[in-house]
């Protein structure tokens, strides 16, 4: 059990506003758990801790963004509240990202409010853009831009600094049978980020490759993905030259087919 | 009316490295409307200079509806870029841009949120696991040249145009096949490492009290995560459930688990 001071949960404020501000762009995915936990495992003094939550919520909110255009919970604030909750009560990573989802949650209404708001920043710019006065329309974007990152590290501020107490207390108070479960869940969840890959990606030409990955992961006992990745960049590679080979001979075949009709009439 | 100003090589490295915010100031109603637009801006103030009549019709005509994967929409204010320049009807320019940035964003995610981010995840995480910073550095490092990249796509736009167009969606349906294949063989080889799904020493059944984990490592190791990650996909896909729904079952599902002593 750790307490956040005021300068941390300040520190946290500005990563978070930072990480907030890419996360509209997602240029340089900087909201991305991974690395919002990175940082504000350094700003925390436990980096490891933060490179951990983040590696447990990264995989958990992998695909989460694009499915059906609905808005999931928020990525950036589940990273940031998993290290949190970890930090502060002492609990795993695991368990900790269990308990950042109603944070995750609340980051994602205050993006439907914004998004939905901002059909008013719509009505400015498009004033500006009559009057052609470009440096306008870039301060209202610029504005809108800031204003909702803004929001996001309050939000932040206020759950990290202001809630630790009774997020300590309320965590405190669970069974150890409840910690427990939140922790199995915990290592369970990347199923989620992994399901929602597979609905995309997934069908039934490549289906084996899944299969393949898998095997290997079992069996070779390799630690990480990079050599499977590399595998897989060398059978796509075989798949690529055959698909080729079968669309020139097709081509070819339809080229002498065609040359037989024409001697046949 | 061609305009007399020449679009060079660094007015496209601005463009791509400033177009960044394409995202900026999303709403329901637009979508990336405003950022997409504002991203323009400096780029068609060179090609327009002050002319206020041409900056505001620029900008009304773009603020239409847009929605499509960042790279994507680089790649298209390049192209609308070397149109503007050569002087074409700004309505067909729009029609064009609204025809191309659906498919485009189909393009770009197969690409970039779909190979890239779950192999980029995937690779950083396990190197992150044992609280390397190795993990987090290599992510930051591979999505900040991801980022720069637009800087070739605003070249790409601008230079082939529509011609360009016509290529990559020759080569769309190879890109998405080699995407699929990596993509899936990678997400398989997380699903022993990152899943755990296995029941407790103390879950025993028969005389011999064998543990039941014990069972299904007999048939396979990890066929029990591996099935736990079919049973998600088979929610989300058959049972359109939502993911709100998906994680609350899970942390209900875990709860129970550990109050019953099975996990």
């Amino acid at each position: 059990m750790n307490e956040i001071t005021l300068i941390q949960g300040l520190l946290l404020m500005i990563v978070v506003f930072i990480c907030a501000l890419d996360q509209q762009m997602e240029a340089f995915y900087w909201f991305r758990p991974m690395v919002v936990a990175f940082f504000s495992g350094i700003v925390l003094g436990d980096m490891e801790l933060g490179i951990k939550a983040g590696a447990v919520a990264e995989l958990s909110y992998l695909g989460l963004l694009t499915v059906g255009g609905t808005v999931p919970p928020d990525p950036l604030m589940a990273g940031f509240m998993t290290v949190v909750i970890a930090y502060t009560t002492g609990r795993g990573a695991e368990t900790a990202l269990g308990l950042s989802l109603p944070f995750a949650l609340l980051a994602q209404w205050l993006g439907i409010f914004f998004n939905t708001a901002y059909s008013t920043v719509v009505r400015m710019c498009e004033k500006a853009a009559k009057a052609g006065d470009t440096g306008k329309f870039t301060r209202i974007c610029y504005g809108a831009w800031f204003v909702k990152s803004g929001a996001m590290a309050i939000v932040a501020f206020l759950a990290a600094y202001g809630l630790q107490e009774p997020i300590q207390n309320f965590v405190n108070a669970f069974p150890t049978e409840l910690v427990h479960g939140f922790e199995v869940a915990g290592n369970m969840l990347p199923a989620v980020g992994l399901g929602l890959l597979l609905m995309v990606m997934l069908n039934n030409q490549n289906i084996p490759y899944l299969f393949i990955g898998f095997f290997m992961a079992t069996f070779t006992g390799v630690d990480n993905v990079l050599p499977i990745a590399m595998v897989a960049v060398a059978i796509a590679y075989i798949d690529y030259l055959y698909n080729q080979k079968m669309k020139a001979a097709s081509a070819a075949a339809v080229a002498v087919d065609g040359g037989d009709d024409e001697d046949g009439i | 009316m061609a305009s007399n100003y020449k679009i060079t090589k660094s007015d496209l490295t601005k463009l791509g490295l400033y177009s960044v915010i394409e995202q900026i100031g999303f709403s329901f109603e637009r979508m990336q409307a405003l950022g997409f637009t504002c991203s323009m801006l400096p780029t068609i103030k060179k090609i327009y200079g002050d002319d206020k009549e041409q900056l505001a019709d620029f900008m009304t005509k773009n603020m239409e509806f847009i929605n499509t994967e960042m790279h994507m929409a680089t790649f298209l204010m390049g192209l609308i870029v070397s149109m503007e320049e050569a002087g074409e009807d700004r309505t067909l320019i729009c029609n064009i841009k609204n025809g191309l940035f659906g498919p485009l964003a189909g393009l770009g995610d197969a690409i970039f949120w779909f190979t890239l981010l779950p192999i980029s995840a995937a690779i950083c995480t396990s190197l992150a696991q044992d609280g390397s910073p190795l993990g987090p550095l290599l992510y930051i490092a591979i999505w900040f040249v991801s980022a720069i990249s637009r800087i070739w796509f605003a070249r790409l736009g601008y230079s082939l145009g529509t011609k360009a167009v016509s290529t990559i969606s020759e080569n769309a349906n190879a890109i998405t096949r080699a995407a699929g294949i990596l993509g899936v063989m990678v997400v398989g080889g997380l699903i022993p490492t990152y899943i755990t799904f296995a029941f407790g020493e103390g879950l025993t059944y028969g005389i011999n009290e064998a543990t039941v984990q014990s069972i299904f490592d007999n048939v396979m190791p990890n066929i029990l995560p591996l099935g736990f990650v079919f049973l998600i996909y088979y929610l989300f896909k058959k049972k359109n459930m939502s993911v709100l729904a998906v994680i609350l079952g899970i942390i209900v599902f875990g709860i129970a688990m550990s109050y019953l002593g099975w996990m």
